[in-house]
């Protein structure tokens, strides 16, 4: 069989209740349910501590640039401090001292563009370095000089902006600014102390963090401007827009927000001394892609799990199957009249273990088949020659030669005796057709049977019948005793030169009947009863027709082969027969067996 | 029975290598659709503050879009042979798209169906190209740019003055479309007098001679525009030479910074500023879109802004003027 056949001829006739049915099915069941149950827990567990972690490091990404900001903010909040107490500690803001001091932190680092002291109404009165200004700067009008004199006293962080005070290149600057008192030639005054920090570092370092492909970080001030966006002039084209206000909303944690008709993952810091908020934003599909990937590779293993398993189990169960089936069709050879066959089949072990066990009970059945027939056929000759016995003609020519013969010598009570007995034997030897009849019964016919022969050897023997009275109600096969007493007149009485005697008795002992025929005639060898319970003992014609052995086989043949005669014999001596029978009540045995 | 038995089990075997083999390459698979766009961006020129700005946009966009963008430029503006030469380049490297701001509007057409018939989609950005085989355009309206310019200046000069023209390269189609608007809303006024139209060939050396040719023929001169940024930084250059800033009002074309110092001087009434980064970004994300075969827009105008001392230092326009941190 190829295995393309194999394969497919388990699907060519689905019987629901077939082990291979059932096998595939339960299999396949049983495995999508855990490979779905295990692929279901598993895609969860690792889903949510992937996303667990991207927010993790999300959080951490966005901590870190915020600690970076921080840290560098403060430093120039420093700076500005030093600044601020260089100048408030100067008698001359014009003084040389002053301006030396001023220069000597602005080399401090290089980031710093400049340091300006303005008047309320936006006169320059010191700047390091010392560069002119440019015309049309409208300084007045910008947000760090307006905030700083709306707060007095209190730093201020402007949003990134181009510096267009000075004549050096412009440049992008984030200016601290804050109105403070300076003293000129020792007399108090109030202005509007600025330090212009490059927005360079802040610019790097925020390009610098990475979010994934697409994700990305900024900066927005606390009114919503930007201080740093990657895309910032996408945002101002009208290309790209951002979603501020619910930024604004929030001064930490992480949301979900889809008003980009992305999923965007938006988490948000604030950098203290700014009130900027660091905002990181990362898209859901890259930062899932674990649980995208998981996904697929769920889907792609449960696929070929189910494939397999369906291949397997179809496989497994077809090979476990496939003997049974093998088994099945003996099975229906043997139901069908063929004792003859013969399973070969190998395979699981309970399988082979199956055939064999069914081999041998085929074997049995043959056997005890064969022994029935075998059985059936002696049965069949016992009744044969039973019907025979019933009619026997020879014991009939016989007896009425004897009644002839008394009849000559004018003994009529004899002859009466005679014909009774005789009409009573054959009464009881017909019996309607019954096998079985009371041993009342049989021991009248046997009596009936004596009677006849007592006048026919003319009294040559004396007989007994003895029996008690609860065995007479007992059943037995008709015709068992008879041949026995024949048996003993033929073969132990009628050579006897002295009286013969013939006992017969009917007794119950340990639940079973005993019958016993006894005489005192010239007994027998062992070779001789063996003789006689074969067939060559069977003296045809001569006697009644019947032979001990077909006693014997009746018995056997209706009562089993526990019961039967047990012969007991010495020469000189005389012939013990006895015959054990169950005891079977006439109420019991209605019918006929 | 046994052999039977065996054959079973070699082909589960089988079965679970075949599976694992195509689990594996259900990874490959995945990883080649999500893979990189070739595109390559071929512009006017390999230096300037504009064309370091569209390439600050497109690389945005190639990020974005996971493209691994190839810019190219000759170094001369009015190179169009090398940008042939570049573009026969970029068909024979098979690159997935290619983006072209075409120097010369009729010289780059042939070349421009060529990359077409390739099967490679042309965007053409900035300036246009003469082929129809191009998926888009995207850049200013350059013709509105011009005649915005115009009417600025105008408001400045008054309708009856004489007015020049410095324009970049003759052929390059946003030089072209420029002086036609200014000249179309100029046109209206019948007080005022175009001096001349010049090309400088995007020289700023050239463009201060051309002009200060021009203030010499016409003393009388009230108005200049200049149509690019080498062009508005010659033009500068030539006023400065002058000394008679604020008497000639001057229009510019683009943001380079020391024009803004001019801005911010006076000497420079206003400038029309276009839109570089947006015009790489759409650039590049229009080209992949191309390169995946979907429909783009015909035109995609990425519009033009005019900067004067007042609108300079707002927050929205200090990022167009400045687009780089330094």
């Amino acid at each position: 069989m190829s295995l393309r056949n194999r394969l497919v001829e388990p699907f060519e006739k689905i019987h629901y209740k077939k082990i291979q049915v059932i096998i595939t099915f339960s299999f396949l069941t049983l495995t999508i349910g855990m490979v779905v149950l295990v692929s279901i827990m598993l895609y969860n567990k690792f889903s949510k501590s992937a996303e667990d972690n991207a927010y993790l490091n999300i959080g951490q990404i966005i901590d870190q640039v915020n600690t970076n900001l921080e840290f560098y903010v403060s430093g120039m909040k420093d700076i500005f401090e030093v600044v601020q107490d260089n100048i408030a500690n100067s008698h001359d803001i014009s003084g040389v001292q002053l301006h030396e001091q001023l220069s000597t932190i602005l080399n401090t680092r290089k980031d710093l563009v400049s340091i300006a002291l303005f008047t309320e109404d936006g006169q320059l009165v010191h700047n390091t370095p010392q560069i002119s200004m440019r015309p049309n700067s409208m300084l007045t009008k910008q947000g760090w000089f307006e905030n700083a004199k709306q707060h007095p006293g209190v730093l201020q962080f402007s949003a990134p902006h181009i510096e267009n005070l000075f004549k050096q290149p412009y440049r992008w600057v984030v200016s601290m600014s804050k109105k403070i008192e300076y003293y000129e030639q020792g007399r108090e005054q109030a202005g509007i102390l600025m330090v212009d920090i490059n927005f360079k570092t802040i610019d790097e370092l925020s390009k610098r963090v990475s979010l994934g492909k697409k994700g990305y970080v900024y900066i927005i001030d606390g009114l919503g401007n930007i201080v740093y966006h990657p895309q910032q002039q996408l945002i101002y084209a009208g290309l790209k827009y951002e979603n501020l206000e619910s930024v604004l909303n929030y001064a930490y944690g992480t949301y979900v927000d889809e008003s980009t008709g992305e999923e965007r993952i938006i988490t948000i810091k604030t950098v203290e001394p700014t009130g900027w908020r660091v905002v990181g934003v990362t898209y859901a599909d890259e930062t899932m892609t674990t649980r995208k990937d998981l996904g697929s590779f769920m889907i792609w293993f449960l696929l070929i799990v189910l494939i397999i398993v369906l291949i397997v189990s179809v496989f497994v169960s077809y090979k476990i199957s496939k003997p049974l089936r093998v088994l099945e069709r003996s099975v229906k050879k043997v139901e069908d009249g063929d004792f003859g066959a013969i399973i070969d089949v190998s395979g699981a072990y309970e399988v082979e273990q199956l055939s064999k066990r069914f081999n041998l009970m085929i074997r049995r059945i043959r056997e005890l088949m064969d022994q029935i027939v075998k059985e059936q056929e002696g049965k069949r000759k016992g009744e044969l020659e039973v019907l025979h016995a019933q009619i026997n003609p020879h014991f009939l020519y016989n007896t009425l030669n004897s009644v002839t013969r008394l009849a000559e010598m004018g003994r009529k009570e004899e002859v009466v005796t005679t014909i009774t007995s005789l009409s009573k034997f054959f009464r009881i030897s017909l019996s309607k057709g019954k096998h079985v009849i009371t041993l009342e019964d049989e021991l009248e016919h046997v009596r009936n049977y004596l009677i006849i022969q007592k006048i026919r050897f003319k009294n040559k023997f004396r007989y007994e019948i003895d029996a008690q009275v609860e065995a007479l109600s007992c059943m037995t096969l008709k015709l068992i005793l008879q041949p026995l007493v024949e048996n003993a007149i033929h073969h132990g009485i009628e050579m006897m030169v002295d009286e013969g005697f013939i006992g017969i008795y009917a007794w119950i002992e340990q639940d079973e009947l005993f019958l016993r025929v006894t005489d005192n005639g010239l007994g027998m060898t062992e070779e001789r009863v063996a003789k006689v319970l074969s067939n060559e003992g069977h003296l045809s014609g001569r006697g009644s027709g019947v032979g001990v052995r077909n006693v014997q086989e009746r018995i056997g043949l209706y009562y089993g082969n526990a019961y039967g005669l047990t012969f007991e014999s010495e020469l000189e001596e005389g012939t013990t027969v006895t015959i054990r029978l169950p005891i079977i009540r006439a109420v019991d045995q209605g019918g006929d067996l | 029975m046994n052999r039977s038995k065996l054959v079973g089990r070699f082909v589960v075997l089988a079965l679970l290598f075949l599976s694992a083999a195509s689990c594996s390459l259900h990874a490959d698979l995945g990883q080649k659709s999500s893979a990189v766009t070739h595109v390559d961006m071929i512009v006017k020129m390999d230096h300037g503050d504009y064309w370091k700005t569209v390439k600050m946009g497109a690389e945005v966009a190639a990020k974005e879009y996971n493209v691994q963008l190839n810019f190219k430029a000759p170094t001369n503006e009015n190179d169009y042979a090398a940008q042939i030469q570049m573009m026969k380049q970029s068909i024979a490297d098979h690159t997935e798209a290619i983006i072209l701001s075409a120097s010369d509007y009729m010289a780059l057409a042939q070349v421009t169906d060529q990359a077409s018939y390739a099967g490679i989609p042309v965007i053409s950005m900035d300036a246009e190209v003469a082929s129809t085989k191009v998926k888009t355009y995207i850049g200013a309206n350059n013709y509105e740019a011009g005649q915005k310019a115009a009417q600025r200046l105008i408001q400045l000069t008054g309708p009856d003055s004489e007015i020049g023209i410095i324009n970049f390269v003759q052929g390059a189609r946003n030089a072209d479309q420029r002086a036609e608007g200014f000249m179309d809303y100029v046109a209206r006024f019948s007080g005022i007098h175009l001096v001349g139209n010049v090309y400088c060939g995007s020289d700023e050396l050239k463009a201060k001679r051309l002009t200060q040719q021009m203030i010499l023929e016409y003393p009388h001169l009230e108005g200049i525009v200049a149509l690019n940024a080498e062009a508005s930084i010659g033009v500068g250059k030539a006023i400065d030479a002058t000394g008679q800033g604020g008497h000639i009002q001057l229009i510019t074309f683009d943001n380079p910074p020391e024009m803004l110092e001019k801005l911010q001087e006076k000497i420079v009434q206003a400038m029309v500023v276009q839109n570089p980064y947006s015009n790489g970004y759409l650039a590049v994300k229009s080209a992949v879109e191309a390169a995946e075969g979907k429909d783009i827009a015909e035109r995609l105008d990425t519009g033009t802004k005019l900067i004067d001392l007042d609108n300079m230092l707002w927050p929205e326009n200090q990022k167009l003027l400045f687009p780089f941190v330094k």
